[in-house]
């Protein structure tokens, strides 16, 4: 039985935050990140505020892949509302998984129980077909993908109808696929891309992703990012995608992305947090997010006691620092400026893009630390993980995570990224890089 | 423009468009007695639930911008307007901060005066509040969505107005201007105004939701009443006040004032207006052009024209029997009679049976002296509910006018003979008496004598 299956791998890992009650034969399976949607299963975005949340409406990806025939086996867990990149910012009342290879260490985040749970299944039971759903804001579905050594693939923005996401940062939210190989998340990317009239800011493209499997890359031409390759990003780490790159067998220029390493970490968490402070007003104990009896106290006061007992510390964190860069008085120089500086870095990838296909960098600059390790980070050095995955994400350019060897036995992330619409270009390479790994 | 030795009244006006469906959603718009049953998951700001804006709600904003002269964003975007209160479901109004989709239009008020439109804008209207009772006492507060996201226009003067007739006048006018561009049924929309009253040298103070133009006379006459007893006493402050109807009440000083903290609205994209869509926006002209135009080139007079021109529909059926029928008949006759069998029937000029055609052939029979004006009367009160062609009926029902002297003559006559009485009494100088003999062959004739025939007889009669 799958769900006897999946029991069984969340007891020890926890990867999943909720699953279905039963798992009906013939079907593939689908794993959600839990801030996507899903009718008649909860849906609490990894968060305590939520965790009453049942839609009562399917998110668009998840009503495509029904129709391909898949159906909801669970929902996977994640930082709440996606806030962190080691999956341990967990809702008050969640577990946090554990990575899949050393369960010492952490899944990465924040779509860390999608890529734990990818790996684990694949390598206890790989006939069970199995598509992942994670969501990247600024770099969650690469993050986990890189430290639990599955693919992830990030689409453009506006490639994926959001209708349906528990919103984080909704100019940066990005619905993509996670799977053991590139050819399963091209497959995957084309059933779940296009519009559906449900979301403003998604729009039709060509599609025909899985046709970019198999093929050479002569024709393409390939840009290595210097920043990704120095300093703060482990030696070893660097070692394995250099030599990735050899593998593929072509030219490949160095190139630099000046701006975009130096403003990009500002810059992201700016937006991010300014937009996802505004989002988690809903959750206030009136219509959505946990009740209490409001007696005798004014509504502002019972507002302010829901979210102190129910958001967790980053979750505060977060809604403070967003809240303030967008109050008058500061504003222009914090929401405003960002907004402006995240157009020039948007130039900075479109000028590269003239002269080069894709851009590659390692996807994350260490190997999954332990757990020990991440409890002497202070905020700032947790969100500086990020610092190769904010670019593409606040360009809204699609990129794609794919294993590219181990160190110390926990896999490396190499991280392609292409210009906007060209998915296919990006996963022309890493499928075929993947076979070049693999026909050692 | 703006006289700062005068009192400056400025209002911000929230109007109600009446389009099928919601802002955001395809929820309908139509008022129901059942609270919440207009509502979905977009309205309601469901976790995941993502806006789609409703092109219609452009349109209809535009027209109401081009009506005004305004000058057009060639880009606009949505703001997230956020606070924390029972209203609204996210937390947050969608509407337009940065960019609104109009600025700089006008308003002619009928003194001659023009009142400067600072800005016209979009967005959604929050949920009702229920209350159980007074706001102040209530026990409970019941919250209907079905309000929720409800398209609105917010237009926003400059304060130039410096009287509380101003302000009346202003509103009375927008309100034409807004029934005329067909975007607001008063029926069933609403229209609240924000009046800022700010007397010179003192901290403004702004009155909320005032809902009609006799209401915002009256509170800015109490305001200005208030203010100088308190400028007396040397506290006033600036402010936010609420209307009760017969005064205004403190609601929260400035430094309670919320911060909105915008953003753009990152589910929307941004919207370019184009030339071509302005153009393709057709305004009718308005109703003091059309009233100038009636009494210069129609040579009304200026009462029936400004009853002429004062609805859309009016107006349009005005003009169109006018190219067949003398302008100043067909005015004293829309005016006098088709307005008052409205009025009676609680109706509107659209929701009636007749149309040009009718009209003219009833105008044209009574023009001739084919019916008397006692049947064009009745004619009207039947044609407001009933399709007839009046003709026709006429020719039925046989009630054109007799104005047959020798028929009268023979009526005339009988009637003089059978009333012995009354005659005595005209004689001996009782005017009634005769009316009473008139009225008597009018009855006999069903209305369909003519009167100064029958005057005419009576008095060799008598």
């Amino acid at each position: 039985m799958v769900l006897s299956k999946l029991q069984k791998i969340n007891k020890e890992y926890h990867f999943f935050n909720s699953i279905a009650k039963s798992i009906p034969k013939n079907k593939f399976i689908i794993s959600a990140k839990d801030a996507i949607c899903t009718k008649d299963l909860p849906t609490t975005a990894g968060s305590q505020i939520l965790s009453n949340y049942v839609p009562r409406f399917d998110a668009t990806v998840i009503s495509n892949l029904k129709k391909e025939g898949g159906v909801v086996a669970g929902k996977t867990s994640q930082d709440a509302f996606g806030f962190g990149s080691f999956n341990v910012n967990v809702g008050n009342d969640k577990k946090i998984p554990l990575n899949p290879i050393d369960a010492t260490r952490v899944c990465g985040g924040s779509s860390g129980g999608a890529a734990g749970f990818t790996r684990k299944l694949s390598e206890l039971h790989p006939e069970i077909k199995h598509v992942a759903l994670g969501e990247s804001t600024g770099g969650s579905i690469s993050c986990p993908a890189a430290f639990c050594g599955v693919v992830g693939l990030t689409p453009t923005y506006g490639r994926v109808s959001r209708y349906g996401l528990i919103s984080y940062g909704n100019s940066l939210d990005k619905i993509g696929p996670m799977a053991m190989s590139v050819k399963e998340c091209a497959k995957a990317l084309d059933i779940i891309a296009g519009s559906d009239g449900k979301d403003s800011t998604c729009i039709d493209h060509e599609k025909g992703f899985e046709s970019a499997c198999g093929k050479d890359i002569k024709k393409l031409k390939i840009g290595i990012i210097k920043e990704g390759f120095g300093d703060g990003v482990d030696k070893e780490v660097v070692k394995s995608v250099q030599k990735a790159i050899k593998q593929l067998g072509v030219n490949a220029d160095e190139v630099s992305l000046p701006l975009t390493m130096k403003y990009g970490i500002p810059v992201y968490y700016l937006l991010a947090m300014t937009e996802a402070s505004t989002n988690l007003t809903k959750l206030s104990g009136l219509r959505y997010g946990q009740e209490e009896n409001p007696s005798d106290i004014s509504f502002n006061d019972y507002f302010t006691s829901i979210r102190t007992k129910y958001f967790n510390e980053e979750t505060k964190r977060r809604i403070l620092l967003g809240t303030f860069a967008r109050m008058a008085g500061f504003r222009d120089a914090y929401y405003i400026k960002a907004a402006k500086i995240r157009t020039l870095i948007i130039e900075e990838y479109k000028e590269l893009f003239k002269t080069f296909d894709v851009l590659i960098t390692p996807t994350m600059p260490i190997i999954a630390p332990t757990f020990d390790e991440i409890k002497k980070l202070t905020p700032l050095q947790h969100y500086m993980m990020d610092i190769l995955t904010v670019g593409p994400n606040l360009a809204g350019i699609p990129h794609i995570t794919v294993p590219c060897g181990e160190v110390q036995g926990m896999p490396v992330g190499m991280q392609i990224m292409a210009d906007h619409w060209q998915e296919k270009k990006m996963i022309q390479v890493a499928d075929y890089y993947e076979r070049k790994r693999d026909d050692r | 423009m703006i006289d700062k030795t005068k009192t400056l009244i400025g209002l911000e006006t929230h109007v109600q468009l009446n389009t099928k469906s919601k802002l955001f959603c395809g929820c309908p718009t139509k008022s129901v007695h059942t609270p919440n049953s207009q509502v979905c998951e977009i309205c309601l700001g469901h976790p995941g639930s993502k806006p789609m804006f409703n092109k219609q709600v452009l349109t209809f904003a535009l027209r109401l911008c081009k009506a005004l002269g305004c000058v057009f964003a060639p880009r606009i975007a949505f703001s997230r307007k956020t606070y924390f209160y029972p209203d609204m479901g996210k937390n947050f109004q969608i509407t337009q901060y940065e960019i609104p989709l109009g600025k700089n239009g006008s308003i002619k008020l009928k003194s001659g005066k023009i009142v400067q439109i600072d800005r016209i804008h979009i967005e959604e209207d929050p949920a009702a509040l229920v209350y159980d009772g007074d706001i102040n006492e209530t026990k409970s507060v019941l919250v209907d969505y079905n309000r929720s996201g409800i398209p609105l226009v917010e237009i926003v003067t400059s304060p130039c107005m410096n009287t509380p007739k101003e302000a009346r006048e202003y509103f009375k006018e927008l309100l034409r201007i807004i029934k005329y561009v067909q975007i607001f049924d008063e029926k069933t929309g609403v229209i609240k105004s924000d009046l800022n009253v700010n007397i010179p040298n003192h901290p403004r103070v702004e009155i909320k939701n005032v809902s009609s133009f006799k209401d915002a006379e009256r509170a800015i006459n109490y305001e200005l009443v208030r203010q100088k007893v308190a400028i007396k006493k040397g506290n006033v402050v600036m402010h936010t006040r609420g209307w009760t109807g017969t005064k205004t009440v403190m609601l929260r000083t400035k430094e309670s004032e919320m911060d909105y903290g915008y953003i753009i609205e990152p589910d929307l994209p941004i919207f370019s207006i184009s030339s071509e869509m302005i153009e393709s926006i057709n305004v009718p002209e308005l109703a003091h052009v059309r009233a100038d135009k009636y009494i210069k080139n129609l040579s009304l007079d200026p009462i029936d024209a400004e009853v002429m021109a004062s609805d859309l529909k009016l107006a349009e059926l005005f003009e169109t029997v006018s190219k067949t029928i003398s302008p100043s008949y067909v005015a004293k006759w829309m005016r006098k009679e088709f307005l008052r069998v409205l009025n009676y029937n609680k109706k509107s000029i659209d929701e009636t049976a007749f149309g040009s055609p009718e009209i003219i052939e009833l105008l044209e029979m009574l023009q001739s002296g084919t019916i008397s004006e006692t049947t064009g009367q009745r004619l009207i009160e039947l044609m407001v509910t009933t399709k007839i062609s009046p003709k026709e009926y006429v020719q039925t029902h046989k009630l054109a006018q007799v104005s047959n002297t020798a028929e009268l003559q023979k009526i005339c006559t009988k009637v003089v003979e059978e009333n012995a009485k009354a005659v005595e009494d005209y004689k001996s100088g009782n005017e009634k008496s005769f009316h009473f003999l008139v009225g008597h062959v009018m009855r006999i004739t069903k209305g369909k004598a003519d009167p100064s025939v029958v005057n005419l007889i009576m008095k060799k009669l008598v």
